[in-house]
């Protein structure tokens, strides 16, 4: 199955200027997002997953920049290429942001703005956006409301941020976001401020507008069940890198990097009670000192000896699985995977 | 086998605001904690969890019923010599680590501040001690005292939170949300830490989160609150597998497990309380099953007997 490109990052190399130190953030990542797919990224916080996606829309913090490889985007007009890694003027990456690559953040509440209506927030993407008139771009701002669920949309129209519960809000972001007709939404932890039962319906309404709009999604998140309920694909972060890319049924039934299995060890669905959840020892590397050989080796009970000299190569698995490990190796001795890969196989968790 | 009470939770009522503006955050809530076990309260926010848990602190006021804390009604007004001691033996763990420790103070006051309120006289050489023993006990290194909270990281933040409450040598402690402002690896630790403590100390806890699956791994017995009100509570297995009330069962059905194909075939199940009929049955607080309690009328006992039968 061979299926379009829509942004390829190649060697991505992200820095950022702090007291007179560099902070390397963002390490050599290659990545591909494809038309149409889900692709999730996790990691700790300070992995760099939201810095990474940020980088897409020129939205780095001053002190950033991009100190190497490439960022293109293939959905533009007629076609057309764009290296946005190539774009310095505002006035460009306003042809980005919103337009061809939207997002949405975690806490609803402070990218609302409390002052103003929930209609006419949405219609000033719409008008921004889709280039119509009042008339039509009030009928258009209606029907998103209608289309990510909110019921009444002509009352809700007039009604102001915080009339609204969270879940609600959050809709409504989605709302500004889809007004922009975007081809690619990175939501950024969309669920993690809202209930289980608010967040299962948010998750599925993204689901839904995927396919309503053709939508491409890079999922940023620490919550490997809303992965597992959303992904097509999924890339594990770790200090800047991705370690471990593939289909949500490889990394989750498959897993290949030690990191990957330290994290679903670390589930409490993957705790026995009465005796010690797994917890990761130690802590990430710091990211102001350059990182010699695997960056996950000091944590690693079962590290290699190469793992401190050398940084792994990808080493490819499938055709869409790849994990950048020494263990797969053919040098590499065996080594036992954790019990809670073997659990989720069987479908063990409750 | 007789277990031992340690709090009674006794048709427990919470209201806000006044006259008109009346609003029940807790209404009538029953339920008992027993010594040694970890009891756990999951509820949506706003559902009253977290009032439940000042209700006890006594930092919100109960506007009726009562709670006993070893036998002794600790709630309305009580002698200075029962407050005292209540101060000492319950404390409290919060959610936000940041927001919960004062920034302006080092970590050796944050952590001795209930010593120093509560023990007049105690020695400078003895109070030290304490508190270099309670940042070790949790993992820290004792020259963390000197410290200010913004030099640490989520989780150790956390582990001064408790620190600040094992140094009173409590027999019972609220933890609020404690794991939820922190990162999956961290999380486990820091579960790991309170288990431990729990087998060393016999520290009972009420322990307060919205999330099922790490409730799941934590407590002993779970008691699930909406609106205010407790629908349902039984020892944690059993309301895994015969989780009765729907609200029960559309909480467990909207827990994402870290299983893809089985999230891709799951039918999310949304409670409309609008299926319960109380015009003329009236939902009273039954115990269906041995030690499973429900809120229901007699209609729904019965088919929620039925639905695990046989």
């Amino acid at each position: 199955m061979e299926r379009e490109m829509i942004l390829e990052v190649v060697d991505l190399d992200i820095c950022f200027q702090l007291r007179g130190k560099v902070l390397h953030a963002i390490r050599d990542v290659s990545m591909e997002l494809y038309q149409g797919e889900i692709l999730a990224i996790v990691g700790e916080s300070g992995s760099g997953k939201s810095v990474f996606t940020k980088s897409f829309m020129g939205l780095l913090d001053k002190n950033g920049y991009v100190a190497g490889g490439s960022i293109v985007y293939f959905g533009g007009e007629e076609e057309r290429e764009v290296n946005l890694t190539a774009i310095s003027r505002e006035r460009d990456w306003r042809r980005i942001r919103g337009h061809e690559i939207a997002m949405i953040m975690q806490d609803p509440m402070t990218s609302l703005n409390p002052l103003k209506t929930i209609g006419s927030q949405i219609m000033e993407a719409v008008l921004l956006h889709q280039k119509v008139g009042r008339m039509e771009a009030i009928k258009r701002t209606l029907k998103h409301l209608e289309d990510v669920g909110i019921q009444e949309p002509e009352k809700r129209f007039e009604q102001y941020p915080h009339e609204f519960s969270g879940g609600m809000r959050q809709r409504v972001v989605i709302a500004i976001a889809i007004a922009c007709n975007p081809k690619i939404l990175v939501c950024d932890e969309p669920t993690t401020a809202l209930d289980v039962t608010i967040q299962a319906q948010i998750l599925d309404l993204l689901k839904e507008l995927r396919h309503k709009y053709n939508l491409s999604v890079i999922l940023i998140t620490h919550d490997l069940g809303v992965v597992a309920n959303m992904a097509d694909r999924v890339a594990v972060m770790y200090a800047g890198d991705i370690v471990e890319i593939g289909t949500s049924e490889e990394i989750f039934y498959d897993p290949k990097h030690p990191y990957t299995w330290a994290l679903l060890s670390s589930l409490p669905q993957a705790g026995q009670k009465g005796s010690d959840l797994f917890s990761i020892p130690g802590t990430p590397p710091s990211l102001y000192v350059d990182i010699k050989g695997d960056a996950f080796a000091n944590r690693n009970p079962q590290a290699l000896k190469i793992d401190f000299v050398k940084r792994p190569p990808y080493f490819q698995v499938s055709p869409t699985h790849k994990a950048k490990t020494w263990l797969l190796d053919k040098r590499a001795p065996k080594v036992t995977l954790p019990p809670i890969v073997e659990k989720i196989r069987k479908g063990g968790l409750f | 086998m007789k277990r031992e009470v340690l709090l009674d939770v006794k048709g427990l009522n919470v209201t806000f605001g006044e006259h008109r503006k009346q609003y029940n955050a807790v209404k009538n809530v029953n339920f008992k904690i027993y010594k040694g076990e970890t009891f756990g309260l999951v509820g949506e926010s706003g559902s009253g969890k977290t009032t439940i848990g000042r209700a006890i602190m006594r930092i919100v006021k109960s506007s009726d019923g009562d709670i006993l804390y070893k036998g002794e009604k600790i709630n309305g007004t009580i002698s200075q010599e029962l407050d005292q001691r209540v101060m000492r033996e319950i404390q409290m763990i919060f959610q936000d680590p940041l927001a919960s420790l004062n920034e302006r103070a080092k970590v050796d006051y944050i952590v001795s501040e209930g010593l120093l309120n509560l023990e007049h006289g105690i020695g400078e050489r003895e109070r030290k001690k304490q508190v270099e023993q309670a940042l070790m006990d949790v993992g820290l290194l004792p020259e963390f005292a000197s410290r200010f909270p913004h030099e640490f990281s989520g989780g150790q933040r956390q582990r001064i939170g408790i620190a600040r409450a094992l140094i009173m040598k409590p027999d019972f402690i609220v933890a609020d949300e404690p794991i939820s402002a922190l990162d999956v690896s961290i999380r486990a630790q820091i579960l790991n830490l309170l288990r431990d403590m729990q087998k060393k100390r016999q520290i009972t806890y009420l322990f307060i989160a919205h999330d099922l699956s790490v409730m799941r791994f934590i407590a002993d017995r779970i008691a699930v609150i909406r609106k205010g009100e407790i629908v349902e509570m039984a020892e944690t297995e059993d309301l895994v597998a015969h989780a009765m009330h729907p609200y029960t069962r559309a909480l467990l059905s909207a827990i994402p497990m870290p299983d893809p194909r089985r999230e891709k075939e799951k039918k999310l199940f949304i409670y409309d309380p609008a299926i319960h009929d109380y015009s003329e049955d009236k939902p009273t607080w039954q115990e269906v099953r041995p030690g499973h309690f429900v809120l229901a009328n007699q209609r729904e006992a019965g088919e929620y007997k039925r639905m695990y039968e046989g």
